[in-house]
């Protein structure tokens, strides 16, 4: 229809203006307990988009992002308080320092896919792990590990967002700079070779598509995507737990990945709502938190049985559905 | 032009191809033969999914050994599938998009190229439709656009008549005949379809058990005692 597509720049005008005034008024109306849960919330967006970008392009199955989360986070922490440089530059670090560590991670997925792999890198996760568990997170202390026997300090915040509100505000920005920039690898060269490795690898090769510089590159962007949402996670909180990274939670983010959609934009967002927002919302109502496990649970038998794109893919027929009654109602009316 | 030169290929204790000598220089070439004859073994070993065991194959000179399997698109040689291959989640333009970003394109804007491939087979009309909307014709269409697009040398199409209705399969026909001289390039078709066959390609090649009985100009291919018997039997016992 030509006419939406003329309505189209006015529309996305206005979904950006709304998206604006949200992202400035919404966090000065919610109190310490949510601005931090929504953080996580960001964070773990970015986190779930890293998995869904691999699963939905590629068809893979990477269970060591949140691993990477760790990594990300580890060496975030570690430049900012051995160099104290700003916050931008230690969360770009944390990236790069995951892409790295993915790219090894994905070394594997060149020769193996489905269950072979996931086994594979749930290992490297649990490789992790250990490292995390027995060196810990650096907390401004000096040598190459970065320990203080005393006091822990905070990870220093960017600029211009040193208190929650303001970093709620730049974690959400950062967040859809990572969307824009899967954006760009997807709409572009990258997504049209990932395309055709997930159609057949003999497709692939006689389109002639570097097959393994290819899915590389996807575990490289991934695991960037994982060591952003970890630096974010540092940010937000200021310190990192050593056992906050257990090779169970890289299922977790994978299994609600699934539940929240991974083929839609919206589906990452809907994965860090429940990875984080739901048990607080069950904590406000003072039910415990890990209930929200068993409810997981039940969201991915749902998932896999009756929806197989997930919440998003849900809520995509909820609104065509409505549209459709609405756009009938229209209809008869004239 | 292909050079085969003593090809086999052995897969366990079964040749594929059986020392197979032979050079194809028509602009469309036939390829017939029995079931397991080897045809598609020979498009295998020429677009690089299968290494000869003994034997080089040269195109237009080069031999294929020094060019690695991913590298076989962007040299020309290009192919489509008996069971097609289409990106069911890419628009019938992204489709040939995700080839071009792989070949020569001659300095040519893309935008055009997509265009001028998809025009060629008959499916302008469809640039922005998803490959999953695309019927078994069209799909048919597209992996002859992909395969025209960037420079091609040597274009092999395995079965691509099969299962279409009349219509379609006369407008496959012209497609096939009009490669050549839209492309440069030579064409190397298997099918199953002795009209289709001798309606487009000035040569032909039958294979028996991985060996060459016949090559030669396609009606006299087709007329030769030795392929009636071996490929077109049961015509010859319809004829008497």
């Amino acid at each position: 229809m030509p006419i939406s597509t003329a309505r189209l720049p006015l529309r996305a005008i206005a979904v950006c203006a709304g998206a604006l005034l949200a992202l400035y008024f919404l966090p000065a109306a919610l109190s310490d307990y949510w601005l931090r849960a929504l953080i996580s919330v960001t964070a773990l967006t970015v986190a779930s988009l890293s998995v869904s970008l691999l699963f939905a392009q590629l068809g893979m199955v990477s269970l060591a992002q949140y691993g990477l989360l760790g990594v990300g986070g580890w060496f975030a922490l570690r430049i900012s308080h051995g160099l104290g440089v700003p916050f931008e530059l230690a969360l770009l670090t944390g990236g790069i320092a995951a892409a790295l560590v993915g790219l090894v991670i994905g070394l594997p997925a060149l020769r193996m896919r489905g269950l072979y792999l996931a086994i594979v890198t749930l290992m490297m996760a649990g490789a992790i792990q250990v490292l995390i568990s027995a060196f810990g997170f650096p907390d401004g202390g000096s040598g190459i590990l970065g320990k203080s026997t005393g006091t822990r300090m905070m990870m220093a915040r960017p600029l211009l967002a040193q208190n929650d509100e303001a970093y709620l505000r730049y974690a959400i920005v950062i967040a859809g700079l990572c969307y824009l920039l899967v954006l760009a690898h997807v709409r572009g060269r990258p997504g049209r070779a990932w395309a055709m490795i997930r159609r057949s690898e003999v497709c692939a090769l006689a389109g002639g598509v570097d097959i393994t510089a290819y899915k590389v590159r996807a575990f490289a962007l991934s695991g960037f995507l994982a060591g952003i949402a970890g630096g974010l996670l540092a940010g937000g909180v200021g310190q990192l737990d050593a056992s906050a990274f257990p090779a169970s939670q890289s299922i977790m983010l994978f299994a609600l990945t699934i539940v929240g959609g991974a083929y839609s934009w919206l589906g990452p967002i809907v994965a860090g709502l429940l990875l984080r927002a739901f048990p607080a919302l069950l904590n406000d109502f003072r039910i415990d938190g890990n209930i929200a496990t068993m409810i997981f649970g039940l969201g991915l038998l749902h998932a896999l049985i009756t929806a197989p794109r997930g919440v998003a893919g849900q809520l995509a027929d909820l609104v065509r559905t409505v549209r459709r009654l609405v756009g009938g109602k229209r209809k008869a009316e004239s | 032009m292909i050079e085969i030169d003593d090809v086999t290929v052995q897969f366990g204790g079964v040749l594929g191809l059986n020392a197979l000598t032979a050079n194809l220089a028509e602009p469309v070439t036939g390829l017939v033969g029995p079931n397991g004859a080897g045809k598609t073994t020979l498009i295998n070993v020429l677009s690089g999914f299968v290494q000869p065991t003994k034997g080089r194959v040269r195109v237009d000179g080069r031999d294929l050994k020094d060019i690695p399997i991913r590298k076989r698109a962007a040299f020309g040689l290009r192919r489509t599938f008996q069971n097609e291959q289409i990106v069911e989640n890419l628009t019938a333009g992204d489709n040939v998009a995700a080839v071009l970003d792989n070949v020569p394109t001659d300095g040519q804007p893309r935008r055009l190229l997509i265009d001028k491939a998809l025009d060629f087979v008959g499916l302008l009309a469809r640039r922005d439709t998803p490959g999953r909307d695309l019927n078994a014709y069209q799909r048919r269409m597209l992996e002859i656009a992909r395969a025209t697009a960037g420079l091609p040398r040597l274009i092999m199409m395995d079965e691509p008549g099969a299962g279409l209705a009349q219509h379609e399969s006369e407008h496959l026909r012209d497609v096939i005949k009009a490669i050549h001289g839209y492309c440069g390039a030579q064409v190397l078709l298997v099918d199953h379809d002795v009209d289709l066959i001798s309606a487009t390609c000035t040569a032909t090649l039958v294979l028996d058990f991985g060996s060459p009985i016949a090559y030669g100009p396609t009606p006299n291919v087709l007329a030769d005692p030795k392929v009636r018997a071996a490929y077109l039997g049961v015509l010859e016992e319809d004829a008497t």
